[in-house]
């Protein structure tokens, strides 16, 4: 019986700091804890007594790297209480800044986050050194996706523009098509890029929670997969673990299931824009390897821009920004698909048009018991590897789900005792 | 020769077919300010305007939809002639390479009394030195100026105090007077001439130019403010010392708007970006700006009010050989905080002992601690 | 080369992110100045001393607090980006402990500071950054007066003057809108107000702020009628 511990300095990579503690005994992994130490920052708690037009400012706040989706469930939350349906032109301006977010998000994970891994760098600014014209294609690409969001939403990051009802002013959209159309190309030439990388040959059996839309590759509506929006609460649980400062969902009560672009790919790949169709029919609708969600992103950011251009194409301004959204006392829901996955939120506004309870379930958190997962199959026919090479491949398998650990976690530390 | 218009459509397409951008007032996010104009259609016809110190309301008029029935817009000529940033030049290898100017021919349609004079006070400012702006001469001689005599003044105009308004009598290529019918256009300069001349138009008759008389000594009777200018130079020097000068910083922001809305302040700092160097607006309420060596020299509110207002009405004739200021308001509107310059400057001016300096203050000071206990 | 370190505390990464945002400058960046800690964009981290520090996010744990006095001892000049590591940021809004069972079900779990403090409560800072997140211009000038040994050349006058300079039309006089602008740092380009909505402070108080004044002005009674073409 062999006991040793090990600790490798954080978890970098993803977006935020981790550590992963690995208890094995005899070849067999015990206990596999990833480990989430962010300073926790009671978003929820400090909503309360907030006036109810408050929370998509506040809750943009939660995480840089995909302030839209905490804007869009949330705005849908608290509109779906006052009963008000953002539809039209309206709902197009929301999706438009959406898939903004998608394609900077897709692109910062590809090229700067994920893709090193497969060619063997440890970063994206030091792949540029030997591949500058890729890294800056994936730049470009990035760029275009903030200027969307820039368009829309007045700035990438936390955007000003968005309101309860709509938009604070009609945005000026002059040149973003051709914009999009040269990201277009670059998406596609993204798809190919990726699908040439050396794939691990592995797949997991998943459990997929995501939004799907009769009409639409979900990303601002739908119903979940047996439930609609409404109920989620009554689906998906979260409990405390104590090595973590982020809750643990699970869905119907059984932990380790997955949201993210693998599960809105495979549940939904019928939706899929022409263009991306197209571009993922080397891929074909099934995936369960997610060190190939890479490709499933670049994909999802091709979808993005087409549809986007699709949108600027039939656009036409609404008489005004916003419709007018009065409080009401009672209780709503709202999901959307963030880049990472389903991202839902639940407000309950009082007689005086307050909040007097607020809930958020980021995609993070859904996610941290399925990569702990993953992590198992991985780690416990490999225990005998030198520690950094198995941490390398760790880091490699939790990055695969683009984590973004801002919304629940920081500074993990890898620590492997057998 | 005058001439009256029926209507301002030929003007703007012939301007626009001469080569101008045309800009000129219209309804934008709540205010009536300037932009291009594609047709007439596009002028605020039948809005007002409602100005007072910190407040400025739009009113769809119950009366005649009279084109120009408003007063000073937020925005002044500055925006066109000295912009709020511009390249100076740009490193290249090791070479400062200047920027060519930028000098769009614009036609600005719809600017008032107080506006030209406002052009002639920073034609002096930048033009009348040993180092004139070459810069400012380019775009000042690109721009085509149809003025229009104000009917309707607004509640913060003082232009007929300053001597400015509110009719235009020189420095337009053609000024205008709305008239019940039509528009009332005289040539100012020989281009103008030729141009009225192009358009269909009936030549004035005396009772168009006596409508039009009527129109401007109503205007001048109606001025929201006035400002006594008696004296005013030495009257002001002499309060150096004035406690006042804190009382009213005690209610300015420091934010600097009314400088900025001023269609003469012309301060401006310089801030780089990349390899490039641009200058842009800065104001004498900045921190920054008074800046030597690293220390404020007007760090206090008080001190740098005083400047403001001292260097309007008294540094600047010393300067400059006319007053900073035009009358045309906009830095009484614009004010977050309502601050009334003419007010002011009577209260400073006025002899010690017409107004109690120390209730003032303790006034102002019970009020202030009021609202911040409010606040907290 | 010189090194340069990026730090998180508790914070939305959207400040550090700012620096991967900026990507027509981030090679060139790259070029000049070492990225020898970065952990959202690298994993390799060469050791300390680092030249700059930048960091992200406010202390709020017993641990932060004693990260962040290492990050001071490994850093020659410590910079502060954005509201939460200059001012304590959006969960400075909480007064925990009272809120800690609201959203853990066992507070025993968690070490919480009382508060999420700036990171000048703990250890001298060279320089702060404004902006909730900060801009990426000014993100660039301060790497670049760094470089240069200078000091960063970044505005603290108020919102109004690039509100004015933009050619927005004041939304406090003329809509009735509240806004903080006047008493708010400028750096911004007066984005709020752009969109036609008053400014709510993201970048902290300007050079003089007068709040009374504001709060004059804001409670005088034809605030709130708007104008009728307002939208
Ligand atoms: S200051 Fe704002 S943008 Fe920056 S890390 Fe904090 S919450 Fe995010
Ligand atoms: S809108 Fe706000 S920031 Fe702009 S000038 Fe008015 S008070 Fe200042
Ligand atoms: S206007 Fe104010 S709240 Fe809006 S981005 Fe600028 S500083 Fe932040």
């Amino acid at each position: 019986m062999v006991h040793r511990t090990i600790r490798v300095g954080g978890l970098t990579r993803v977006e935020g700091e981790g550590a992963l503690l690995v208890r094995a005994r005899d070849g067999r992994v015990n206990d596999l804890q990833l480990r989430i130490y962010e300073p926790p920052r009671f978003f929820e708690a400090l909503l309360r007594g907030r006036a109810f037009t408050e929370p998509p400012d506040i809750t943009a706040r939660i995480c840089g790297i995909c302030p839209v989706a905490y804007q869009m469930s949330a705005c849908q939350a608290l509109e779906s209480i006052c009963g008000v349906t953002v539809d039209g032109p309206l709902r197009d301006l929301r999706l438009l800044l959406y898939y903004g977010e998608w394609i900077e998000s897709h692109a910062l994970h590809i090229y700067l986050l994920h893709a090193p891994d497969f060619l063997g760098y440890p970063s994206g600014i030091a792949m540029a050194r030997d591949h500058r014209a890729v890294v800056e294609r994936g730049l470009a690409l990035k760029k275009a996706g903030n200027d969307l969001v820039a368009a829309v939403g007045g700035r990438a990051i936390h955007p000003v523009n968005v309101r309860l009802g709509g938009f604070h002013r009609l945005p000026d959209l002059r040149g973003l098509s051709e914009r999009l159309e040269h990201a277009l190309t670059l998406a596609l030439e993204t798809v190919d890029w990726v699908s040439g990388f050396d794939f691990p040959d592995v797949e997991h059996d998943y459990r997929f929670l995501a939004l799907t839309h009769p009409d639409e590759y979900a990303i601002l509506s739908g119903d979940l997969p047996g439930f609609p929006v409404d109920e989620w609460p009554l689906h998906i649980t979260e409990e405390q673990v104590p090595h973590s400062t982020a809750l643990h969902s699970r869905l119907d009560g059984r932990r380790g299931y997955l949201t993210g672009p693998l599960a809105r790919y495979n549940l939904n790949f019928a939706k899929l824009s022409p263009r991306a169709r197209e571009a993922a029919s080397a891929l074909g609708p099934v995936c369960l390897n997610p060190y190939k969600s890479i490709v499933v992103r670049a994909i999802e950011t091709v979808h993005a821009c087409d549809e986007s251009l699709r949108i600027l194409d039939r656009y036409k301004p609404p008489d005004a920004p916003t419709v007018p959204v009065e409080p009401r006392p009672g209780v709503g829901h709202g999901a959307s698909e963030a880049p990472r996955g389903t991202l839902l939120h639940r407000y309950r506004i009082d007689d005086d048009g307050l909040i007097a309870e607020a809930d958020i379930v980021p995609p993070t958190a859904q996610n941290q018991a399925r990569i702990e997962d993953d992590l198992r199959v991985l780690v416990e026919p490999r225990l005998g590897l030198p520690v950094p090479e198995l941490t390398a491949l760790c880091e490699r398998a939790i990055r695969n789900h683009d984590p973004c650990i801002s919304c629940s976690a920081h500074f993990l530390e890898l620590c492997l005792e057998q | 020769m005058d001439v009256v218009l029926a209507s301002l459509e030929p003007l703007i397409r012939a301007l626009r077919e001469g080569g101008h951008t045309v800009v000129g007032p219209t309804v934008r996010d709540g205010v009536i300010r300037f932009a291009e104009l594609s047709s007439a259609a596009d002028l605020p016809a039948g809005w007002r305007d409602e100005q007072e110190p910190g407040r400025y309301r739009l009113h769809a008029s119950s009366g005649p939809a009279e084109v120009f029935g408003f007063a000073a817009s937020p925005d002044s000529v500055k925006r066109y002639t000295h912009p709020p940033r511009s390249s100076l030049f740009r490193w290249i290898e090791d070479t400062a390479v200047e920027t060519p100017v930028e000098a769009p021919r614009l036609a600005l349609l719809g600017v008032r009394a107080c506006d030209l004079a406002a052009i002639a006070v920073q034609d002096r400012v930048f033009l009348g030195g040993r180092h004139p702006d070459e810069a400012y001469r380019a775009r000042r001689e690109a721009l085509f100026l149809i003025a229009v005599t104000c009917s309707t003044p607004g509640g913060t105009c003082f232009c007929a105090s300053m001597g400015s308004g509110p009719r235009a009598t020189t420095g337009f290529d053609v000024a205008l007077t709305e008239l019940a019918d039509g528009f009332l256009a005289e040539p100012g300069t020989a281009r103008g001439r030729d141009l009225l001349a192009a358009l269909p138009h009936r030549p004035a008759t005396e009772d168009d130019r006596e409508a039009a008389e009527r129109i401007e000594s109503t205007a001048a009777a109606r001025m929201g403010r006035r400002v006594d200018l008696d004296g005013i130079r030495e009257r002001l020097v002499e309060q150096r010392e004035s406690p006042l000068w804190d009382e009213i910083a005690s209610r300015c922001l420091m934010c600097a708007s009314c400088t900025m809305v001023c269609p003469t302040c012309f301060c401006v700092t310089t801030e780089d970006a990349d390899d490039e160097r641009f200058e842009r607006w800065d104001s004498c309420f900045t921190l920054g700006f008074t800046e030597l060596g690293g220390e404020p020299v007007r760090s206090s509110g008080g001190a740098r009010y005083r400047q403001w207002l001292t260097h309007k009405f008294s540094t600047w004739v010393d300067q400059f050989g006319t007053y900073g200021c035009v009358g045309c308001g906009r830095c009484v509107t614009w004010c977050p905080a309502g601050i009334d310059l003419t007010e002011e400057l009577r209260a400073v001016t006025e002899e010690a002992g017409t107004r109690d300096v120390t209730t003032q203050g303790t006034e102002a000071s019970a009020t202030v601690s009021t609202a911040l206990e409010r606040l907290r | 080369m010189k090194k340069l370190a990026v730090w998180k505390f508790a914070s939305c990464d959207g400040c550090q992110l700012t620096l991967l945002d900026c990507e027509d400058e981030l090679l060139t960046v790259a070029a000049r100045i070492e990225i020898a800690h970065f952990a959202e964009a690298s994993s390799v981290s060469s050791p300390g001393p680092y030249d700059l520090s930048l960091v992200e996010g406010s202390i709020s744990t017993p641990e932060d607090r004693e990260r962040i006095r290492h990050v001071r001892r490994i850093s020659k000049h410590l910079v502060t980006i954005g509201a939460c590591a200059t001012a304590g940021g959006i969960q400075a809004l909480r007064e925990t402990p009272a809120l800690l069972p609201v959203v853990y079900a066992r507070p025993g779990y968690i070490a919480t500071l009382d508060r999420a403090t700036p990171v000048s409560a703990h250890v001298p800072v060279d320089f702060e950054l404004r902006g909730c997140p900060i801009d990426k211009r000014q993100l660039l000038e301060v790497i670049a007066a760094f470089l240069a040994g200078r000091r960063p050349v970044i505005p603290t006058h108020s919102v109004c003057v690039e509100c004015k300079a933009r050619g927005n039309p004041c939304v406090l006089v003329a809509h009735g809108t509240p806004c903080l602008g006047p008493v708010t740092q400028a750096g911004c380009g007066a984005l709020c107000p752009a969109f036609n909505r008053g400014c709510f402070g993201c970048f902290g108080p300007m050079e003089t702020p007068n709040p009374a004044a504001l709060k004059i002005t804001v409670e005088s009674p034809w605030y709130t009628e708007r104008s009728e073409s307002a939208g």
